[in-house]
């Protein structure tokens, strides 16, 4: 099957990026090095195309309670303008997706995983009310990140208006960048200071364009996926298929922020039975006490006993430190429970720690 | 005199009488991306023609490091442990990772030079 391409993918061969099947899309996983990249969105600022990102629309009278009723966040508490972290949950309070919710006023934008695109609107489909239309937009939609501390000064130079620097977290604003009107928000992936821009796929070439070139001044790298997944486990948030599936739950997954039990939603009273009955695993972050890569799978031990394997790890060039995340048995989930983890054959030493590692 | 060798799997070898310097190819390294960890043989332990002698580890993905020769680990390159980048950025130089006496001339005859080599990246690289 031929890969699927986002509308930057001719910058991509352009920049002499390694591109990889992601999932189904042909997206660069590095453009000189991972490691260069990783540093330099966390310095500077990084420029990630996100395109392969799914975008549905739910409007109509009947979009906040059908969206209330089909996630654990409390979407009616947004204004208009900002955007609020969320979860899809199935009827066993299994994580169907994880999603960010922008309410842009008229309507709401789910912005979701790429590889869920599909099962999402399916979903949504079948749960669809009245007053309630439901529009999968990201064939036609693209999204660039702009991530890291002098991201800000980039946008500033090219949006049209002073407003953007002003923009809150979790905030968006339809902005006009080149003479295109596009959706900003302060968001992002890496856990630093940075802006999600949507725009139409005809607009994507010419906001990439305005982006490297003000960004010249400010330290602009161009990142891959391999940056951003790295960023992502710096900042502790979960990536789907890593920490989060059908089968794990909210709780579980150490998302408790994200479930409002002041109100109804799909996977409710299961969640509630979970929480009064207490969890047996958990998500936790990592820290290697030697030099040693713990991958997705492996498995964790606390002495001789087998209480868990890693989701996610990767060396932070950042922190200079070998870390992940990792589901472990309650008992063993406090921050500096020495553990060890077995690689190949070997057992190494590692710590559970917090997982928003750069905030340390 | 000194010849250097080269594996299908990508490791040189520099063989100067019976003792031969390992290492992983300019190629080899640009294909893997940036190297994080690296794992050695013991002193003295055997490593063997076409099998594993350690692991290499880059942001992407762990691999086999394949011993081009058969021999004996005389020398490791214990500075490399703990800065893998070398690897990346002086793959023949300061990225070796071990030395080996090694037993069998006619082992090298199954490894390429220069530029058999460079002829057979041109071909994998399509």
């Amino acid at each position: 099957m031929e890969l699927k391409k986002t509308p930057l993918y001719q910058k991509h061969i352009e920049s002499k990026a390694k591109i990889v099947d992601f999932g189904g899309w042909a997206l660069p996983i590095e453009y000189e090095s991972i490691l260069k990249e990783t540093r330099e969105a966390r310095k500077s600022c990084g420029l990630f195309d996100a395109s392969h990102m799914g975008e549905i629309r739910i409007e109509g009278k009947g979009a906040l309670a059908f969206l209330q009723q089909l996630t654990c966040n409390d979407i009616s508490i947004t204004k208009k303008g900002q955007l609020q972290y969320n979860l899809l949950l199935n009827d066993s309070a299994g994580v169907i997706d994880d999603l960010m919710i922008y309410n842009v006023g008229d309507s709401f934008l789910c912005v979701v995983n790429a590889s869920n695109i599909d099962k999402d609107y399916t979903w949504l489909k079948a749960h669809q009310t009245a007053e309630v239309k439901i529009t999968d937009e990201s064939p036609q939609t693209a999204l660039l990140s702009l991530q890291g501390p002098t991201a800000v000064n980039v946008l500033g130079k090219i949006a049209k208006s002073a407003f953007v620097s002003g923009l809150k977290y979790m905030h968006s604003i339809e902005e006009e960048i080149a003479g295109k009107k596009m959706l900003i928000s302060r968001s992002g992936y890496t856990g630093s200071d940075g802006f999600e821009i949507y725009c139409a796929n005809s607009d994507a070439v010419v906001l990439w364009d305005e982006i490297t070139k003000a960004g010249k001044e400010y330290g602009l790298a161009l990142c891959g996926l391999g940056a951003r997944d790295i960023l992502r486990i710096e900042a502790g948030y979960p990536l789907y298929g890593h920490e989060l599936s059908d089968s794990i739950s909210p709780l579980e997954a150490s998302l408790n922020w994200v479930v409002k039990f002041e109100k109804d939603f799909i996977g409710k009273d299961i969640l509630l039975k979970a929480k009064a009955k207490g969890i047996a695993k958990k998500r936790v972050g990592f820290i290697m006490e030697e030099r040693a890569v713990a991958r997705q799978g492996y498995a964790i031990y606390a002495g001789d006993k087998n209480i868990g394997e890693v989701t996610s790890g990767t060396f932070s060039p950042n922190l200079d430190k070998f870390l992940g995340m990792a589901y472990v048995d309650c008992a063993s989930s406090a921050p500096q429970t020495p553990v060890t983890i077995k690689i190949r054959d070997k057992f190494y030493k590692a710590k559970i720690a917090k997982f928003d590692f750069i905030k340390k | 005199m000194s010849v250097l060798k080269f594996s299908k799997t990508h490791e040189w070898a520099q063989v100067e009488n019976n003792l031969a310097t390992i290492g992983i190819t300019d190629y080899a390294q640009k294909s893997l991306g940036d190297i994080v960890f690296i794992e050695l043989p013991a002193l003295g332990s055997k490593v063997k023609q076409g099998l594993q002698f350690g692991t290499i580890e880059s942001t992407k993905a762990a691999s086999e490091l394949f011993s081009p020769l058969s021999g004996v680990v005389s020398e490791i390159n214990k500075e490399l442990i703990n800065n893998p980048q070398w690897v990346n950025e002086e793959p023949f130089v300061r990225g070796w990772m071990m030395k080996i006496k090694f037993e069998n001339n006619n082992e090298l005859n199954s490894l390429m030079d220069e530029a058999a080599y460079k002829e057979f990246v041109k071909k994998e690289a399509h």
